[in-house]
């Protein structure tokens, strides 16, 4: 999906292992980032997300973003070559990239494609895009190696790569899913084209990171009754 | 299964190879078609349309006093009956539920859409008003166009009448519209554009007004409104049809319980008082409404939602109001023939309603207005509505007997008599017709007993006859005849609105078992295959994508329980096929091979999406279900001359694009003889047809020879020559000679011979979005044999084949949506039935309209499925004997999916169409989708047997 090319500099430099504690830290803080995101967005600037989304997702991005890119590029891989700085300069990089792939994904998907709905798919694209390749970007930066064993294989073997892929797939199968009440003649306002698939992936987001939690702390056990 | 098993059901097949697959194929096929034969028999209630009229003259036949012999009466323009009325106003206000007319009284809870209508109220309870209120009980389909049909025919249309119209919606059967005309009524129509649909010459005069937008609720009611009160002071008419749609919309849009229906309601409440205050003041003596009837009725009920086309009580029941303008003293009929029950209103007014059948409307009015009885009408004429015309009671030269005292309760009584006997005598007459020229007709027990029942009647009359003055003679008349009557309508209804849900269980236990037949024996096969080449190992992995495939293949199926998912069936195939092929796409990345082909596959998805929309696009100009999607319409709105410079270039493009594929694969494969002249055949066609669209622009002057080239012959020489190059193909099948080796080359030249002959015909018929399809099919289902090598993983068994398959089948419904139909009968390009030809010939044009409805969609998928097996690399297997028998096992299997994968959407269409049967949009939307789908499958599995022949050869 990514154009980026192979890059050898792709850093098995310094394998990070999180600790069950920091991985729970990390979780919560991403988990209430969300919440706070949402809450920020309807309670203070009362916004629904059902009549004015695209501000909606303005709000979920400014309040979103920082909290995304500043946790996971402090799991950055090739610390030795990458400084924080260019960690985060890089997740903010990602975002637009991203938010194109994500574009053409649900064009061809069928979103609908009209000047009416190009700000509602660019800010749902930008936020799937935070949710999806953001936290990858900030963490492996452009190897392609990285991008391709934990998006195409989904062979996980570090504690990251569970923390970045699972939610990834979460959001995505999330929005997958959250796009199939939209046919349905409920007439409701939230079977509109960004706001159920946006639900979708962000429950997707939500158990994807139940998920790593998950994953990361099974796999420390089974780690510690190794080790013993 | 044994190895020696194999071996010998290699044998049989060995003596008739073809005859086995060709068996197989033509025994689903055999399956399939008994089932849908038996569900439909049970769901798709038919009626053959007789194009029999009644006449004037015909009424000499029957045993009754006949106007025409009584020179007494030849002063009136009376035909059958003595004309009771002279003018009738019919005021039809659409979607008209019992309880807006009837007081609230009535019911157990006043709710705020009741007593609206005021002015009914007041005029039904006026002491000796020749007025009442009637509970109109319509039969289903409660759809407009149903039941306008319903009204004027005095039948029961069903969701098929099978009758000559091809098409256009008009009536073609005997009908009140066309007995008014014909015996000189003058008949004004406006409102509901319905109704010229229905009766395109009938009126004198006609303002319709479009009626497909639901969300408009006053453009077609302030049209009524305008014409309506001039009408009023005018004498050149008879009879005046104002059809208001405000309520209906209203509902539709709003539901009833709304404020919207409660200002419609008060607003007709308002124009009916003002349309009875005009004719009271012109029924004066001599005035223009001495002797006028009013009427103001509903076609049909709706439910709360505002839904109606189902058989629930708040459908079925609408309204009917009746007032004559005649002054006359007042008479009651005594209670044995009313049906009246009495309560007091809101106000304290006495109001009675009686009942009525809808069904009785067509017959009730002839008589009143001394019309001939449409002839395929099986009401019954109503007591009560016949007896507030004041006419009716007013027959001092009825009979020539008629100088004895009677009481007027006893003339009335021999008038009605003997417009009964008219009556019964029409209904048995089109009866027995009906049951002599119908295909499906009436049982013979039922006939006979109906024959009983007429015959019991006649006796009477016999004696009625005799003596016409004996009040309980006459009542015992009525009673036969009625009694006749409601049988006739009993048995009418049974056959033509009612389901037979045995059969249709009976039919969907067979299609259940013909998949159970499919699984059988794609497993037996995948035995046979096992014994073909060695296994390896025993670990047998279902890979992901096959899996997908089998979850596609189920999720589409079951989304066609929701009305809602059949309506946007061409965008969740779309969006299936999509998500395909990003699986597939994230495949090729894990093995970092064939990127390019599914990056291809997937981006050509939007296009045939644009497609889809497209065709949505014009669907919802004619359907109320759906909402129209402006957001393409906008980019083509903007069309700048640049932009139609590039439509009308893309197909030529895409067109010669083809011809330069058709002309590779003859260069580069082995391809010899007659397989080579079909191919080229195809490209001559191609060009052909880009002359014949060239012709079409303002590039020359339109000169007569050049029209008809490109409008007649083009076309014709195209479909000579798709006959020729199938001629061709059958001849070089039965020249061929035995073959073992090369048997995948030899099927790819064959299959692309076979596609290339079907294609330009199919491209022609299309239009000019045909070449631009083309393409994109093409395209996608190279990417789909190309990326197949992705899932070989040594797997030889069905499930390697389920995936593409299944794609194909996403493809093909994809493609079907995309050149422009749907499932509905106005989803039918009818105008590809006449390309090429002028004249209607029914075969021709059904053949040429099934090829362009199927052929993208069902023909070509199914002849193009060999290549799937042709293009794969197979394992090593040295030996060419046991190399053909794999292949053609193979090529059998991937049939026996396609026709499962269309099996599976089938079944559940079925049980979709049988539980949702009471569904309001049950003749609207899933009946068509059923019979599309019925269709598709049974010409799938035809094409599956023709290819078994041309492939298995």
């Amino acid at each position: 999906m990514d154009k980026k090319k192979n890059d050898p500099i792709g850093g098995n430099a310094i394998l990070l292992s999180v600790s069950p504690l920091k991985a729970l830290i990390l979780h919560l803080i991403c988990g209430l980032g969300l919440g706070l995101a949402f809450w920020v967005a309807n309670h203070i600037y009362s916004l629904d997300l059902i009549t004015n989304s695209s501000s909606h997702f303005g709000i979920f991005l400014v309040f979103l973003a920082p909290v995304l890119i500043l946790l996971y590029s402090h799991l950055r891989h090739d610390r030795n070559q990458c400084s924080y700085v260019k960690a985060v300069g890089r997740g903010l990089l990602a975002l637009p990239a991203g938010a194109v792939v994500n574009a053409l994904g649900a064009t061809i998907l069928g979103a609908p494609v009209g000047f009416e709905y190009f700000p509602k798919t660019l800010s749902w694209s930008l936020l799937m895009s935070l949710l999806t390749f953001v936290p990858a970007a900030c963490v492996f930066g452009s190897s392609w190696t990285d991008w391709h064993r934990v998006f195409a294989r989904t062979k996980a073997n570090e504690s990251t790569d569970c923390m970045i892929c699972l939610p990834a797939h979460g959001a995505v199968i999330g929005a997958w899913f959250g796009a199939w009440p939209m046919p349905l003649d409920w007439e409701s306002p939230w079977q509109e084209w960004p706001i159920c698939v946006t639900y979708g992936a962000v429950a997707g987001f939500f158990v994807g990171l139940v998920a790593s939690l998950g994953c990361i702390i099974f796999r420390n056990r089974q780690q510690h009754l190794k080790e013993e | 299964m044994s190895k020696s098993g194999s071996e010998v059901w290699w044998k049989i097949e060995n003596l008739g190879k073809r005859r086995w697959a060709f068996m197989v194929f033509l025994g689903m096929l055999i399956l399939h078609g008994s089932a849908i034969l038996v569900f439909t028999r049970g769901f798709l209630l038919t009626r053959t349309e007789l194009s029999q009229y009644s006449h004037c003259s015909d009424i000499q036949q029957s045993p009754c006093f006949s106007p025409l012999d009584d020179q007494l009466v030849n002063h009136s323009k009376g035909c059958w009956t003595k004309p009771a009325v002279d003018r009738i106003v019919i005021i039809v206000l659409d979607a008209l539920r019992y309880d807006f007319v009837a007081p609230s009284t009535f019911f157990e809870e006043k709710k705020p859409w009741m007593d609206r209508l005021q002015v009914l109220h007041k005029l039904a309870s006026q002491p000796g008003s020749f007025a009442k209120i009637f509970k109109a009980i319509a039969d289903p389909p409660t759809t407009s166009l149903q039941r306008l049909k319903g009204l004027t025919t005095g039948g029961l249309p069903t969701f098929i009448d099978v009758g000559n119209s091809f098409g256009a919606p008009a009536i073609i059967e005997d009908n009140l519209i066309y007995q008014m005309a014909k015996n000189g009524k003058r008949v004004v129509m406006m409102g509901d554009d319905t109704w010229v649909q229905l009766f395109p010459h009938h009126f004198n005069i006609s303002h319709p007004f479009p009626s497909f937008n639901v969300k408009d609720l006053d453009t077609v009611d302030n049209g009524c409104i305008e014409h309506l009160f001039p009408y009023l002071y005018k004498e050149d008419w008879d009879v005046l049809i104002a059809h208001f749609l405000g309520v209906d919309h209203a509902g539709h849009i709003f539901g009833v319980d709304s404020t919207e229906m409660i200002e419609k309601l008060d607003q007709y409440n308002g124009i009916l008082e003002k349309v009875v205050d005009v004719l009271e003041s012109l029924s004066g003596p001599g005035g223009l409404h001495e002797n006028t009837l009013l009427l103001v009725m509903g076609d049909h009920g709706q439910t709360i939602n505002g839904d109606h086309g189902g058989g629930a009580p708040e459908e079925v029941e609408t309204s009917l109001f009746a007032m004559s303008l005649q002054k006359h003293p007042s008479f009651s009929l005594p209670s044995e023939t009313d049906s009246s029950s009495c309560r007091l209103d809101m106000e304290k007014r006495k109001i009675c309603t009686s009942s009525i059948e809808q069904l009785d409307f067509a017959t009730t009015v002839s008589a009143l207005l001394g019309i001939p009885y449409p002839f395929g009408s099986i009401g019954r004429v109503n007591p009560e509505l016949y007896a507030l015309a004041a006419g009716t009671w007013d027959l001092d030269n009825f009979t020539p007997e008629s100088g004895i005292n009677f009481s007027r309760f006893e003339r009335w009584m021999q008038n009605y008599v003997n417009v009964l006997c008219m009556n019964t005598w029409q209904v048995k007459r089109y009866i027995d017709v009906y049951s002599a020229s119908s295909v499906i007709g009436f049982s013979d027990k039922d006939m006979s007993h109906v024959s009983d029942l007429y015959a019991q009647a006649h006796d009477i009359w016999l004696h009625t006859k005799e003596d016409v003055t004996s009040l309980p003679q006459l009542k015992k008349q009525v009673e036969a005849y009625s009694n006749f009557l409601s049988s006739i309508a009993a048995l009418a209804r049974s056959k033509w609105t009612e389901f037979n849900v045995k059969m249709m269980g009976t039919g969907l236990c067979i299609l259940v078992f013909s998949l159970f037949v499919h699984i059988f024996t794609i497993k037996k096969l995948d035995k046979l295959c096992s014994s073909c080449y060695l296994p390896r190992g025993g670990n047998f992995v279902i890979s992901f994508e096959a899996i997908f495939a089998y979850a596609a293949v189920l999720i589409r199926a079951f989304s066609f329980l929701s009305n809602s998912f059949i309506l946007e069936e061409g965008k969740v195939a779309s969006f299936l096929l999509a998500t395909a092929g990003m699986l597939q796409l994230r495949h090729a990345i894990v093995k970092k091979t064939m990127l390019l082909e599914g990056l291809l596959f997937v981006l050509v998805v939007p296009f045939l999406r644009v497609g889809i929309e497209l065709g949505q696009s014009k669907q919802a100009v004619n359907s109320l279900f759906l909402k129209s999607f402006p957001s393409w319409t906008v980019g083509i709105e903007r069309s700048s001359n640049l932009w139609i410079y590039v439509a009308d270039i893309l197909p030529f493009l895409a067109l010669i694009i083809l011809a330069y594929i058709l002309y590779k694969s003859i260069r580069h494969s082995s391809c010899q003889g007659l397989f080579k002249f079909v191919v080229v055949g195809t490209i001559f066609a191609s060009s052909l047809i880009a002359l014949a669209w060239a012709l079409d622009g303002n590039l020359f002057s339109p000169s007569m020879v050049i029209v008809d080239i490109k409008a007649y012959w083009i076309p014709r020489i195209i479909y000579v020559f798709g006959l020729l190059q199938l001629l061709l193909l059958a001849i070089s099948l039965l020249c061929g000679k035995e073959k073992t080796s090369g048997w995948e080359e030899d099927t790819i030249v064959k299959a692309t011979a076979m596609l290339s002959a079907w294609s330009s015909t199919i491209i022609i018929l299309s239009g000019k979005q045909g070449p631009l399809v083309a393409l994109a099919a093409v395209i996608q289902g190279w990417c789909i044999i190309r990326l197949m090598t992705l899932e070989q993983d040594g797997n030889e068994s069905s499930t390697s084949y389920s995936s593409p398959v299944a794609k194909s089948s996403l493809l093909a419904v994809c493609l079907f949506f995309c050149t422009g139909h749907w499932c509905a009968f106005d989803g039918l390009r009818y105008a590809a039935a006449f390309v090429g030809f002028d004249e209607f010939n029914l075969v021709r044009q059904a053949a040429l309209l099934t090829i362009d409805t199927f052929g993208f969609s069902h023909i070509l998928p199914v002849m193009g499925l060999p290549l799937i097996v042709a293009c794969r690399q197979h394992p090593e297997i040295v030996q060419a004997e046991k190399r053909k028998r794999l292949f053609f096992f193979q090529l059998c299997q991937v049939y026996l999916m396609y026709g499962l994968i269309m099996a599976t959407s089938m079944t559940l269409t079925i049980i979709c169409v049988t539980i949702q049967r009471r569904h309001l949009m049950v003749w609207g939307l899933f009946a068509p989708k059923f019979v599309f789908d019925a269709v598709g499958l049974l010409l799938t599995d035809f094409f599956i047997c023709f290819a078994s022949l041309y492939y298995f050869a």
